[in-house]
């Protein structure tokens, strides 16, 4: 029986992937957790891997389309003779309970969405994104210019359509920007993991270990890197992780002051004391950063400074 | 500058062009002393004489075959078939010859031919002579098509299409003859494959061929007292087609409702429709709209004929329900 290899859903809002590369080519032997594909989506572009060992075959993206989530676009074969069997294999439905889409993490996400989401105070090892509820199932219909502004903007359509916005909908109701009108969560934690980690070590810096916690907290709730841009209160703005910053990061931590609220830009997140613990504040414009999102990262964030061994996991 | 009519400018284009080249003539039924049913052609025979002014026999696949073996043999007829209609009796001459025989003889022979003919309804002309059949020539490889929509296209189209080296097609709107235009007394071509854009516009883009070109400029006046701001661009020739022209445009509105005489289905319409949005759909808010004359044959009783072509009210009511969102048809 062969395993189908699927368009994995990278992210909540995601409904289909662009192949950017194939890393195997049709006949080579890969073994699980071989990379596949590179595949591009409105956020990212990341390698998927293979959940089986075995030939590839029957290879029906190419580089470069479109692919909707869940759509066969490859199989995987027990033997090298069956790679020419399904070189042209049709697209038929077949899809036995055991095969499971390639996803990069498919077990944990795929259960979770079977239940209701759930702030967990003892979470397990992985809570993704998608333990959120999907804001809406189906397709949103929008002309061809509101769909590719929406993804230049970072503006999700399926957000816009359960918001109201009637469809088809089209350019002019789409956001002007993604800019202003941030929405804030806030989060408290305990504080006494955090502080005796800052005392084991004189070279242990808050401000990096924040926005260390912030890197890891977004490679887990969106599979990809992201740089954190530490903005200093002296003004100066120090990029971390990466060339470019998908997240600034404030630390008040050493002041009187409790909170910030940006009047634009990207997602913000602010560190402050409260009392014995701390007080995380995340300031994001919905059209770039849906609140389901937003909330998981603030919440994994608040879950590293709370107990920064999983930061390791 | 002076103003003429269509049909002035038409029998100034092929004056100064028989001046300039011994080697063009005018064959056709009625060309001479009768000068054409719409006096197209009056006083050519007077200046030309009957050797280059030649009335034919009714006999169009006769007098149209003649003249393409003139053109493979050096002259460069301009042929007058009376009305667009008759372009069927003339389809192997045109089609299988005219059109292929540069290519089959591996280029060693030409066809230097301009065929000029009519389109256009609402003239009581009933089904047999009121075909706009632009569409049918046009579909055919090696055959350049120009829709001049007033008398200054009609001037300078066809002094460059008496110089191509290529057959053309010539569509003149039978309804325009005696509409004038400013035309300037000094010589001017209008290059093919260069579209016009008559009035600029932010919100819907209006193309307009032949005489729908006014039609999609009535529509913008009417449009732009509600508000709404069309822009209108001319083709001037079907084949080549000015595709950047378009395309900029439709990137710049999103809106485009394409206007065109022939039938709907099939049509000019449908090709231009489909090179928007096969080349700048991701720009486009809205479908592309055809707007051809209803496919059905033309009908005499005047009432049910004006019902059958595009009009301005038509056009504007389109680009409203463009402009509003609203479907144009099922999602």
């Amino acid at each position: 029986m062969p395993h189908e290899v699927k368009m994995p859903q990278l992210g909540m809002t995601q409904d289909s992937g662009v192949i950017v590369a194939w890393l195997k080519a049709a006949g080579d032997a890969v073994s699980e957790g071989d990379a596949l594909f590179e595949v591009e989506t409105d956020k990212a572009t990341m390698e998927v891997e293979a959940q089986t060992g075995g030939f590839l075959a029957g290879i029906r993206a190419s580089e470069g389309e479109d692919v909707p989530v869940g759509d066969v676009i490859a199989l995987i074969v027990d033997n090298e003779g069956e790679v020419t069997d399904h070189a042209a294999a049709p697209n038929t439905e077949t899809a036995a309970p055991e095969q499971e889409p390639a996803a990069a993490e498919p077990g944990p996400e795929a259960s979770d969405e079977q239940t209701p989401p759930a702030p967990e105070p003892a979470p397990p090892p992985k809570p993704g994104p998608n333990a959120a509820p999907t804001p809406a199932t189906g397709k949103v219909l929008a002309s061809p210019k509101a769909k590719r502004l929406a993804l230049e903007r970072g503006i999700d359509l399926a957000m816009l359509s359960a918001q109201g916005v009637s469809e088809p909908i089209h350019a002019a109701d789409l956001p002007r920007a993604a800019t202003g009108g941030h929405s804030i969560l806030t989060a408290s934690t305990t504080g006494a993991a955090m502080d005796a980690l800052l005392a084991s070590s004189d070279a242990a810096d808050r401000t990096a270990l924040f926005a260390a916690f912030a890197r890891g907290a977004w490679r887990m709730i969106f599979d990809s890197e992201a740089g954190v841009a530490i903005r200093a209160l002296d003004g100066t703005v120090t990029v971390t992780g990466a060339d470019s910053a998908a997240l600034t990061l404030v630390d008040l931590c050493g002041t009187r002051l409790t909170s910030y609220a940006p009047s634009a830009g990207g997602p913000t997140l602010t560190a402050a004391r409260q009392g014995d613990g701390y007080a995380l504040t995340l300031a994001f414009p919905e059209g770039a950063l849906p609140m389901p999102q937003a909330a998981a990262l603030l919440d994994d964030i608040a879950a590293r400074v709370e107990d920064p061994i999983r930061q390791l996991l | 500058m002076r103003s003429i009519t269509l049909s002035q400018a038409v029998n100034e284009a092929i004056a100064e062009e028989m001046r300039r080249d011994e080697t063009v003539f005018l064959i056709g039924e009625d060309v001479a002393e009768a000068g054409t049913p719409f006096k197209v052609t009056s006083g050519l025979v007077e200046e030309f004489g009957t050797d280059r002014v030649i009335d034919t026999p009714i006999a169009e696949p006769g007098f149209m075959g003649l003249a393409v073996g003139a053109a493979m043999t050096g002259a460069r007829p301009v042929v007058d078939l009376m009305f667009g209609d008759f372009l069927y009796l003339v389809m192997d001459q045109l089609c299988n010859q005219a059109a292929k025989t540069h290519y089959m003889s591996g280029g060693k022979l030409k066809v230097p031919l301009v065929l000029r003919t009519n389109l256009g309804a609402t003239r009581r002309s009933a089904a047999q002579h009121s075909q706009s059949l632009q569409a049918l020539v046009a579909h055919i490889p090696g055959l350049k098509v120009a829709m001049p929509s007033s008398a200054y296209e009609a001037k300078g189209l066809m002094k460059t299409a008496i110089r191509d080296d290529n057959p053309v097609v010539i569509f003149e709107d039978k309804l325009m003859y005696q509409d004038k235009a400013l035309v300037p007394e000094e010589e001017y071509l209008i290059p093919f494959g260069e579209a016009n854009v008559l009035r600029e516009g932010d919100d819907v883009t209006l193309v307009g061929t032949s005489s729908m070109r006014q039609v999609c400029e009535k529509a913008a006046e009417i449009l732009a007292s509600e508000g709404i701001s069309a822009e209108v661009i001319d083709p001037r020739t079907i084949v080549p087609l000015d595709e950047d022209t378009l395309l900029a445009s439709a990137r710049k509105t999103s809106r485009v409702i394409v206007v065109d005489e022939g039938h709907q289905s099939y049509g000019v319409t449908a090709e231009i429709a489909a090179r928007i949005n096969e080349k700048a759909f991701y720009h486009l808010d809205a479908p592309v709209i055809r707007m051809g004359a209803m496919d059905v044959p033309v009908p005499f009783s005047p009432a049910l004929e004006d019902l059958t072509v595009p009009t301005p009210d038509g056009v504007a009511e389109n680009a409203r329900k463009l402009m509003s969102g609203e479907m144009i048809h099922a999602a």
